[in-house]
Formats: C-alpha cells, structure tokens, sequence
C-alpha cells in the first residue's frame, strides 16, 4: 500500500513542477507584435477606435525631487487622457542600472513601452533594433518638431533623424565662488574663458593659512569623464572617429590624442603646484567641496545649480559663467546631452506605441517643460517653453540659470559638438576617467596615461562592432 | 493486507521504498542546492566560455579566450589587491581582537560595558559602516582631516591617494569585523575550563605567560575558524569598496569581486563571459586559501 502512494506522491510532484517550469517560461507573447512592423508608428486611429484603456510602462532613472516631477507629469497626462490611456512610471534605479534592466528585459522580451536612457546609451539603442525611430511619428503625425532645441536634438539624430525624443538635458557650467573672486582682487564679472585662464586664476585664488595649510583652491572638480568629454568638444575635436560615430559606427575612441592629454597635464600640473583640489571621482565630493567654499572655481552640470545656490545661501554667492573652452583658439561648444526617450516597438502592440508616443508628445510641450525645467533645473527642450510665465519667474530668480540657455543658444551645431554617438560609450568614459586620475594622482606621465586608458577600451569596441556589425 | 510469505519479488521493492523516502526527505535540500548552488555555479562555467551578444545573453563558444584575458598585466594587479586586502583586514582584525580579548580578562570595573562596547561593531551592517567611514574620510569635508586640521596637521588623501586608499579601506573592514571576532573569542574564553587556569596560577604562571601558554592554545579553535571565516568574508568583500572607492583611485582598490562586479554590471558593460571566468578563479582562490588554511594551520589547533 505504501509504495504505490509514495508514487503517486512522487509523480504529483513532478507533475507540479513541470508545469510550474512551463508557466514561468510562457510569460511573454501573447498579441504583441513582433513583425516587420513593430518598429513603424501607428496613426491616431489606433487609440481612437479602442474601446479599452491602455497601459502602458514608463522607466526612468530619476529620484528626489526629479522623481517628484516626473510623477507629476504622469499624473497630469493620465488625467487629462479622458481614460484612455495610463501611464505607469516605474523607478528603475540611475542610468547605468536603467540600461542594464532594459537589457535584461530584451533578453526576456518583456521591455517597457517606453524607457528614458542617457545620452551615452544612444548607440546601443539604436543598435539593439527594438525601437520606433522617433522621427517616423513625427512624420506620421506632422508633428512640429521645430520647436525642439536644434543642438539638443542634434545630439539624438542620425543622417538629421531623429532617433529619440530628449527630455532632459543639462549642460556643463563653469562655477565661481564670487566672494573669494573679490578676496583675490580678481574681477568676478570677467570669469575665465579657457583652461589656461583657469590655471593662472587658480594660482591666485589658493589661500594658505599661517601653518602653510592649504584653506582655499583655486579649482576642484570631480574626475568625470563627462567634462572631459565637454571639453574635447569645445575645442572642435571628435570624441570618436568615423564623425563621432555618426557616419558610421566609430572604431575607436580619440580622448588620447592631443587635446585629452593636453586637458590631463592641465588638470595635473594644478594638483601638483597645489592650486587645485583632487576629491576623487565622486561628483558628490567635488560638489561637497565647492559648497562647502573650499573651491573657487569649479566645473559641473546646470543641474547641481539648485543645490549650490540653497547650500551658499548666507556664506557666499554663486555665479555661473560659460564653460570654458579647451584653448584660447577654441571656438566649439560643449555636448548637449542628458537622457532621452525611446518607444520600444518589438513586443508591443499598435496601440501600446500609440499611447507612449501620446506621452511623449505631451512630456515635450512648452507648458511641461516649463514645468519640469522649474522642477528640476534641467534645460527644456522646448524653446517655447522659456516663454511661459512660471519659466520666466523662475528664471527671475535663479538669473544663474541664465547661462546655460544663452549657452545653448550660442552653440554652433557642430560634429563635435554633437557627441560621440558609441555603443560601448559607458566603458569609454570609464576608461577616460582611468587615464584621468592615473595622470592626476602621478602614476602615470598624462600622454602615457591617456593612451592606455584609449586602448583598454579597444577591445569592448571591436567586440561590439563585431556583435552588431 | 492479506500476509504472503515474504518472497524474493517482494524483498526488492521494499528496499526501494525505503531509498526511495530516503531520497524523498533528501529532496528539499536537494532541491534548494541544486536552484540556488548547481545550477548557478554550472551556468557561470558555461558563461565564463561564451561570449555575449548586445544585451548580455550567451552567444558563440569561445574556449578559454576569457581565461587567456586574464593573463594581462591588470588582472595580476586585481590579485595582488585582492591578496593585500586579505591579509589586512584579517589579520590585523583577529589579533586586534585577540589582544583585547586578553586584557578584558583583567578584573577591573565595568569590563562588561568595556566588552559590550568592543563588540558593539557587529551590530553595523556593511552598508551603514561604510557609509561613516565615507563621512570619515570624505575628502572634502571628512571628520578625519577635521580633526588633524585642527591639530594643524595637513590634510591626507585617504581616499584619493593610491597608496593609502587600500590601508583606509582595510582598517574600515577592520572596524567592522573588530565586533564579531571579540564576541567569539570571548565566548571561547568563557568556556575555558577554570580549573585549567587555577592549576597554572598555582604553577605560578601569570600574565604573559598565562596567556601565551594557556589561554591563548585553548583558543586556538576559535582563532582557526575566525581566520578561516573572515578570509572567506574578505575575499568576497564589496561594499564597503563600492560605496568608499567604487575600486579606485587608479584601481588601487579594485579586488576580484569589485572587478566581478564591473564587468557585469558597472558601466552598462555586461560582459557576463568575462564576469563569469573571474567568478571562476574566486572560487579557486577560495577554495585554495581555505584548504591550505585547513592544511597548515588547523595541525595546531588544539581541540579540548
């Protein structure tokens, strides 16, 4: 009598866990759309015709009071989108950790209809060929796009298509500590247009106390492959070649070649001589440094303006200045870049795409963008969006801000300017950073420096190339 | 049931039913081990000689191209980091802890409060810890440099000097083993039978003598196995590196796990092959240490 139980026991279980294998393994599929048409857009019609609502994911890597504003947006837009259509916001960790969980999710063909990735994760998109290229519901819709910041938009098209939709942008500021400006008998109106102005400034801003200890540096900024990255640009250089990886896909990466290491024996000789602070590659601690008015000149994102001006109140004044240039001749712009927003076609119905290009289209509107620039400090990327009221007290209040949008108007559409546009761009600027601070802390000459971190980025180049070429 | 005698036929199933419960009480563990232990560790031998498409799924066979990979300069590096780490933040953290330890033993006032407060680290998770030592060391506006500038001494690099990240972040792992290496040996201490110390005073032995001689030979299991545990612990330490020097600067921090972690996951890399042809070595690494643990040191343990 036992066995035959323990049998049935043991086959039950087996049973059990068969079909438990096959449910966890059928999960995807079902009336999607996996065609040759997943990557075209849908008309309006789509969504008119529906009689149900649509649900559609949204994934970004925005916290604080950035998440508050996204939240906001969603909130607005499934509000006014008369039921039809629901927009559900998922926090997906910061960048890096977005872009892994959208690979992992093509992986599963389970991706979010639409998903915010940064500017540096442009290439892979593009590449991974599960994306509606944003200009196609452009032209489907007649939609007018001219109101989106040219240099920003520039950034995020190929052959002048417009690959995704920006949403927000920052660009990289030159920051003054006014006061220490005065102490130095340095006219805080005229900031310093180029490294080498920087350099000399510096000396004169590096305040040693009695002891001989340091109180004040000159300049201190993090060790961010980004500014590195803004500064190559600035001088009309490419990043990466094959025209910043526009033309074709770029089969290697530039940052050691003459401006790179001209910018690495810059930032060198400023640690070495004691003008200018290392605090290490946390954007954190740099910013850390400055507020705390160790620093008098400084180099970050438009978005830690917010925070400055709060943590200044009271001890000093912060004033922002153009991002300075890589040499005196230089006449190029920074890169502007941020993140973006991408509609996945490949698994995703008609009317799925349809709702998430809806969302774009109002993320994008003069009226939000006002809202979220005020909300967050990010640049709109509508110019119209500077026209509206809010906008406008905001900027009354915060004329720091001012800046950076003279800044990107004042840009040249350029090639350089554009930014490299490379599938492993993450590892490149990782590499940038390595070269960086081996140059900074002296255990490498720059040039060697430089040069190595290029080729250690090589090989994630060509296996890239090689797995989408 | 109707009673046969027993017959050859009947005698076979019966034993079958007996392996066969054996196996059934068996399947839970087995179960779990085979999910969350077989298969990852068969799935990381597999991916360690694949390579990886766009978004990080296996693609072609490629043999040891990602073991030959290490043979560079940089992954010699990561092993001396690694073994650097080890030993500084196992070793000094064990005898740290066998030294106070020791002098607990004295009969002072408030040796409870004193034993409780050197054990009170283990109370910190790895994650908390570090992010004080973060504020400690911050090299902008960090407690230490705080108080040496008021000493008028000028500021250390902690975290931005190559040759001083290592020693920072091992006396932060330090610290945070500090707790659980006291509350093991003063439980062995505990257990020391007082009969065997009463014999040796009366011997005349004290102090040094006692302690070198008598407690500490008695303690030598505890000793072992902190040592075994805590070398297992520091191989595969990671956050108190990624939260105080993601690896840096210049890689001085970067150990196997860190370098693990950033051809995974780090950077959008997902490069799981060569992850996972790192994950290998560990485990060789890992197994080594502890077998040669066991080989060397554990002949002079002295089991009570």
């Amino acid at each position: 009598m036992r066995q035959p139980k323990l049998r049935r026991a043991m086959t039950a279980f087996v049973a059990l866990a068969a079909a438990a294998a096959l449910t966890a393994c059928g999960g995807s599929g079902s009336g999607t759309d996996s065609g040759k048409d997943a990557l075209e857009a849908p008309g309006a019609e789509v969504l008119e015709k529906a009689t149900d609502k649509t649900t559609i994911e949204f994934w970004h890597g925005m916290k604080g009071a950035n998440a508050a504003a996204i939240d906001k947006l969603v909130a607005d837009f499934n509000a006014q989108s008369g039921g039809k259509v629901e927009v559900k916001a998922i926090y997906q960790g910061n960048y890096d950790e977005t872009i892994a969980k959208y690979k992992a999710s093509v992986q599963q063909k389970n991706t979010p209809a639409l998903v915010q990735i940064y500017d540096i994760g442009s290439r892979f998109m593009v590449d991974s060929k599960q994306t509606v290229p944003m200009f196609k519901f452009i032209d489907k819709d007649k939609f007018n796009a001219g109101d989106i910041e040219p240099n920003i938009a520039n950034y995020y098209s190929i052959d002048g298509k417009l690959q995704s939709m920006p949403f927000n942008t920052s660009t990289p500021l030159l920051y003054l500590n006014k006061e220490a400006f005065v102490r130095a008998g340095l006219d805080p109106t005229k900031p310093p247009a180029n490294l080498d102005e920087i350099g000399e400034m510096a000396k004169k801003l590096t305040v040693k106390d009695a002891g001989g200890k340091t109180v004040q540096y000159g300049f201190g900024a993090a060790i961010y492959g980004w500014l590195l990255e803004q500064l190559i640009a600035t001088d009309g250089k490419e990043y990466c070649d094959n025209g910043n990886g526009r033309k074709g896909l770029a089969t290697k990466v530039q940052f050691d070649q003459e401006t790179g290491v001209r910018v690495a024996q810059w930032w060198v000789d400023l640690v070495k001589g004691g003008y200018a602070t290392n605090t290490g590659r946390k954007t954190d601690d740099a910013q850390a440094a400055f507020k705390a008015g160790t620093v008098a000149m400084h180099l970050e994102s438009t978005g830690a303006m917010r925070g400055y001006v709060d943590a200044a109140k009271g001890k000093f004044t912060v004033l922002t200045a153009p991002y300075p240039k890589a040499s005196g001749a230089a006449t190029g712009g920074p890169i502007i870049g941020g993140a973006s927003l991408w509609i996945n076609g490949v698994g995703h119905s008609d009317k799925e795409k349809r709702a998430a290009w809806e969302f774009v289209k109002f993320a994008v509107s003069p009226a939000q963008q006002a809202r979220w620039h005020t909300g967050t400090g990010y640049v709109p990327v509508n110019a119209k969006a500077l026209d509206e009221q809010i906008d406008k007290d905001w900027v009354a209040q915060y004329p720091q801000f001012k800046t950076a949008v003279d800044q990107l108007h004042a840009l040249p559409p350029s090639v350089a300017s554009a930014g490299c546009l490379l599938g492993v761009m993450p590892q490149a600027r990782k590499a940038s950073e390595d070269g960086l601070e081996a140059a900074i802390v002296g255990s490498k000459p720059a040039d060697q420096a430089m040069k190595d971190a290029a080729a250690s980025v090589q090989p994630a180049i060509d296996s890239y190339n090689k797995s989408v070429g | 049931m109707t009673s046969t005698p027993p017959t050859v036929r009947r005698g076979t199933p019966a034993r079958f039913t007996e392996s066969g419960l054996g196996w059934l009480l068996l399947l839970p563990s087995v179960v779990v081990f085979a999910l969350f232990v077989f298969w990852p560790l068969g799935r990381t031998l597999y991916l360690s000689v694949h390579g990886n498409d766009l978004f990080g799924a296996p693609s072609v066979f490629v043999g040891a191209e990602h073991y030959r990979e290490m043979l560079s300069a940089g992954f010699g590096k990561v092993l001396a980091t690694t073994g650097l780490f080890t030993l500084f933040s196992v070793v000094p953290a064990v005898l740290g802890a066998l030294f106070v330890v020791l002098l607990l033993e004295a009969r002072i006032r408030g040796v409870r409060v004193l034993r409780t407060a050197f054990a009170l680290p283990f109370a910190f998770s790895v994650a908390t810890a570090s992010v004080v030592f973060a504020v400690i060391y911050n090299p902008a506006i960090g407690v230490a440099n705080g108080v040496l500038g008021s000493l008028g001494i000028d500021r250390v690099n902690w975290l931005t000097d190559p040759s001083i990240a290592l020693p920072a972040v091992c006396a932060a792992t330090v610290w945070m083993n500090f707790g659980y290496n006291v509350l093991v040996l003063s439980a062995g201490v505990a257990a020391i039978s007082p009969e065997v110390v009463e014999a040796a005073r009366l011997d005349g032995a004290s102090g040094w003598r006692l302690a070198s001689r008598i407690t500490v030979p008695l303690l030598s299991p505890q000793l072992f196995f902190l040592v075994v545990v805590s070398t297992i612990h520091a191989l595969q330490s990671f956050g108190q590196i990624h939260i105080l020097t993601k690896g840096g600067p210049d890689q001085a921090t970067t150990t196997l796990v860190y370098s693990i972690y950033e051809k995974a996951f780090a950077f959008g890399s997902s490069d799981f092959g060569s992850a996972s042809a790192q994950a290998v070595v560990l485990l060789v690494v890992m197994l080594g240490c502890t077998a040669v643990q066991f080989g060397v040191l554990e002949r002079r343990v002295h089991y009570r």
